[in-house]
């Protein structure tokens, strides 16, 4: 039978983690950790490659002298973890030690001792892979269009299944056992008309099985993706500038809620461990808490079941639990792993993550979204007497202490007095986290989500989340 | 490298594998250790030690293409299992057969390294670079020892050793900062303290000039060699065929000869400079990689391709196969005429952006994108550093930027960081328009 971390046992793990001990560890971790994937591309409705990949490998962890190291193999010594290699992350502690001034420890954390699972509706094998191409190629295939001088040029979709499984063993009594297998397509629109051209890409994803990705579910999007570029590229019109009103949908809220909140809410950008690579935080030196309306809430929490982000344990074997990052417009709580919680004096609350055996654990988000109000979407364009509605965005980007940022609009919408009106293109929201937060007056009762892969660390690793939120309303904010 | 079975055994016994069963196959093993150094706050937060064995293999049959990996010891068996998956799939539109092998065996290798990554000390470093001396800076060192081994049904049987000292270093003064980056096939300290010098220096210069600010528009600007490497490499990644066929490439309907950027610019793509990391004999097809221009004096000199994308396209195999989508391997930009000491009054009024990040575009048939600046932005006024200024975005199109390069500088510097993938010769690019944007006070 094929080895996974989800039978594996732990007792070869305990073993490493006491050598490394015993060869100057002062904490010592050790994790196994499979990534198994299955992908299928679809290029213009045929099968361009059906791939699969196995990443499987073990990864450890040592404070030694307080310095910190890691250590990570593939399994290719008689296809276990060994020794040796769980040495070399105390030796590479110990190089690091040479140039520490603050040692490193970590806080004491709620350790688990637990088995979980995510138990797909549907799992992957109901489906046939036959099925599943056929399927795939037939919903491409529908959204191939010409209207007019607008075409639909190509789809590339890939749709991808996934299963990780991890057993993490540290010498300070963790040991957790997870299996979760997740889903995903990513799909990339290209069109043309007489007016030039444009893409949407978009990705669809959660824990769990085939249930996640519906079929239904796919053409919707799609379908409203194609329309969307349809909008853009024959009938919207510039869009206005200056400073106005601006109503955004969740998918917009979603991604403010990830750039704008939780990236600068990771208590390493805070204490600059990321400067170099994924940056710094605002929050660093930010004066007092306030940092938007009291309209303004966000969470991040791994333990949305069915999410992307899902997980019940990090990967220091800390619990996971929800956690309010901006709570009423004030600056909350950090998402912290054991080192930065020892270093705040609170308690980690197990934000920890590594995307597969070769990375180190580091603090990212999970699921992250803006909490919904009382307000029907209506009710916010209502209340507007000139502005713009934006619903999809093209691009984004933000600085990297997460201040100033901007959201270029794919679809976005007049309103005037009240309504909705044509359609406007070009439109790009863009100002400061305080700025944007700043002039929320209203959000809606939705909680609409959306998929990503997060980036950060280095090497680089992207680790699966989800950002969502509801219709906001932004009172008096620059369009470019 | 590996203490189990030689990675020429384990290609060869996997290729059998998969032939026994009537694939068509290429195989690549790839055996690595490195070790990182990662600095925050002038202190050392982690050094990660690597050792892995990774199998790929490419496989077809009756045109069906699958791509796949393993970690496994004996992969050959998992590879085998996953090549069944092809006979779920269909003839692919990218099919074509694995080409007769051109490409030759290729190494450079420097012991050091090797020594470092098998020892796992690195500290060596720490001294050399004077890590303990460059005080409040962030950032990382690698050393990294790579052997590849290639067999193919078409008949290779390639191997590649290389080693890799790659780093960057980001130094703050205050709330000022600077950040270089530097990219070797050899073990060379002084590259990386140049390097080094270059971050202290920025840093030591935005920390003494007034904070000020600017208003969007339209201005001259110099891109440092970490902007423009960010930025070409975003031109070379739109010359891959496979990033044409997927709807992805400004470039798709350029056709060669065109003028696409001022004649003032020449990329190539230099897989045969051993003294970049990412050199290469051969391709993953086994086809010999040769250097080439991309854009040359300002035209369009064609697609980088691997057999498949060449097909489709009704071109020839450039040797930058990636089995679905080709790749460049190093990167140079062309020399300009600009001496260092001149490139402040060449820029006269306008803006130095040393570093970037976060580029997007909003549009990736068009071309169009904006990137954030990171560290010194320096406002230069009649020749001279006057101010420096923070969050500011270029926000324009690709094609627009290519066509306003007025001048670029005759030294170059070996850049490779996270913005940055792949290892990129450049020089300073000074851009006679180009669109900035400013988000809030």
């Amino acid at each position: 039978m094929r080895a996974s971390a989800w039978d594996y046992d732990e007792t070869v793990l305990e073993r490493i983690v006491a050598e490394m001990q015993s060869a100057g560890a002062s904490y010592a971790e050790a994790r196994l950790h499979l990534l198994e994937t299955t992908a299928i591309t679809i290029m213009n409705g045929a099968v361009v490659n059906i791939g699969r990949e196995r990443r499987w490998g073990a990864a450890y962890r040592a404070i030694a002298d307080g310095g910190l190291g890691f250590a990570s193999e593939t399994l290719h010594i008689e296809g276990k973890p060994t020794v040796d290699a769980g040495k070399r992350a105390v030796a590479a502690a110990r190089t690091s030690a040479r140039l520490v001034r603050s040692k490193v420890s970590l806080g004491p954390a709620r350790l688990g001792r637990a088995t979980y699972q995510v138990v797909p509706r549907r799992p992957f094998e109901d489906v046939s892979l036959d099925e599943k191409i056929a399927l795939l190629k037939g919903i491409a295939g529908e959204f191939l269009v010409e209207r007019g001088s607008f075409r639909v040029q190509s789809i590339v979709l890939v749709y991808r299944e996934m299963v990780e499984e991890k057993l993490l063993v540290t010498s300070d009594g963790a040991l957790v056992r997870s299996r979760i297998p997740r889903v995903s397509i990513f799909y990339n629109v290209a069109a043309k008309s007489d007016r030039g051209r444009a893409n949407r890409w978009f990705m669809i994803g959660g824990s769990g099985g085939l249930e996640v990705v519906e079929a239904e579910k796919l053409r919707s999007h799609l379908s409203s993706d194609v329309e969307s570029l349809y909008v853009n590229l024959v009938k919207a019109e510039a869009s206005p500038k200056g400073v106005m009103d601006v109503v955004v949908s969740p998918e917009i809220a979603g991604i403010m809620a990830h750039e704008a909140s939780g990236h600068p809410s990771e208590a390493d950008r805070i204490l600059g461990r990321e400067a170099a690579q994924a940056g710094m935080s605002f929050r660093t030196t930010y004066k007092g808490r306030l940092i938007g309306s009291r309209y303004v809430t966000v969470i991040d929490d791994p333990t949305i079941p069915g999410s992307y982000g899902f997980y019940l344990y990090d990967d220091e074997g800390v619990a996971a639990r929800p956690r309010i990052l901006y709570k009423n417009g004030e600056l909350n709580e950090m998402l912290h792993n054991r080192e930065t919680a020892a270093i705040y004096g609170v308690e980690s609350n197990g934000a920890a993550r590594a995307m597969d055996y070769r990375s180190e654990p580091i603090i990212r988000m999970s699921n992250t979204y803006i909490a919904p109000g009382d307000h029907k979407f209506d009710e916010l364009i209502e209340d507007v007497r000139m502005g713009i509605y934006i619903s999809k965005y093209m691009e984004w980007n933000i600085d990297d202490i997460r201040w100033g940022q901007r959201y270029g609009a794919l679809e976005a919408y007049l309103i005037l007095n009240g309504r909705i009106e044509k359609p406007v293109r070009g439109a790009v929201l863009e100002g400061t986290t305080r700025e944007l937060f700043s002039s929320v007056d209203a959000v809606s009762r939705d909680l609409k989500f959306y998929s990503g892969t997060c980036g950060k660390g280095e090497p680089p690793q992207g680790v699966p989340v989800w950002m969502g939120g509801p219709y906001m309303r932004l009172r008096g904010v620059r369009v470019r | 490298m590996s203490s189990g079975i030689p990675i020429g055994e384990i290609a060869s016994r996997t290729l059998r594998a998969l032939e026994g069963e009537g694939y068509e196959a290429a195989v690549l093993v790839e055996a690595e250790k490195s070790l990182m150094i990662k600095l925050a706050r002038g202190e050392i937060s982690v050094t990660q030690s690597w050792n892995s064995l990774r199998t790929h293999v490419y496989v077809a049959k009756n045109k069906r293409m699958g791509v796949y990996t393993s970690t496994s010891p004996e992969p050959w068996r998992d590879l085998l299992e996953s090549a069944r998956l092809l006979s779920f799939a269909e003839e692919s539109p990218l099919y074509a057969p694995l080409p007769e092998p051109t490409g030759a065996s290729l190494s450079r290798v420097d012991e050091k390294i090797v020594e470092a990554v098998d020892t796992g000390d690195a500290s060596f470093v720490i001294e050399d670079l004077e890590l303990d001396n460059v005080g409040d800076a962030a950032g990382m060192v690698l050393l990294e020892h790579n052997v590849k081994h290639l067999v193919t049904s078409a008949g290779a049987d390639l191997s590649h050793e290389s080693t890799r000292f790659n780093g960057y270093l980001r130094v703050f003064r205050g709330s000022a900062s600077g950040q270089w980056s530097w990219t070797s096939t050899v073990y060379e300290p002084a590259t990386a303290k140049r390097a080094i010098g270059q971050a202290i220096e920025l840093a030591e210069e935005c920390a003494k000039l007034p904070r000020t600010k600017i208003e969007g528009g339209e201005y001259r600007i110099l891109l440092g060699p970490m902007v423009a490497g960010n930025l070409l490499g975003e031109v070379v990644e739109a010359a891959s065929a496979g990033m044409v066929l997927f709807g992805m490439s400004f470039l798709h309907s350029a056709k060669v000869g065109e003028r696409v950027a001022s004649e003032k610019l020449t990329i190539e793509d230099r897989p045969r400079d051993t003294s970049l990391p990412n050199f290469r004999g051969f391709d993953d097809e086994g086809v010999a990689t040769q250097d080439k221009p991309i854009i040359e004096r300002g035209e369009f000199k064609g697609f980088l391709h691997n057999s498949k994308t060449a097909r489709v396209m009704k071109a020839s195999s450039t040797g930058n196969a990636g089995w679905l989508i080709p790749t460049a391997f190093n990167i140079h930009v062309g020399a300009g005429d600009l001496k260092s000491t001149d490139i402040l009054e060449a820029l006269y009024d306008g803006v130095y952006i040393t570093n970037n990040w976060y580029t997007r575009f909003q549009n990736y048939l068009e071309g169009e994108f904006s990137t954030v600046s990171r560290d010194a932005v320096i406002i230069v006024k009649r020749g001279e550093p006057a101010g420096c200024v923070e969050r500011i975005r270029i926000a324009d199109k690709l094609p627009r930027i290519l066509s306003n390069i007025e001048d670029l500088s005759r030294d170059r510097w070996p850049i490779q960081w996270w913005e940055v993938r792949l290892p990129t010769l450049t020089p300073f690019v000074l851009i006679a328009r180009a669109r900035l944007s400013v988000a809030g006070p």
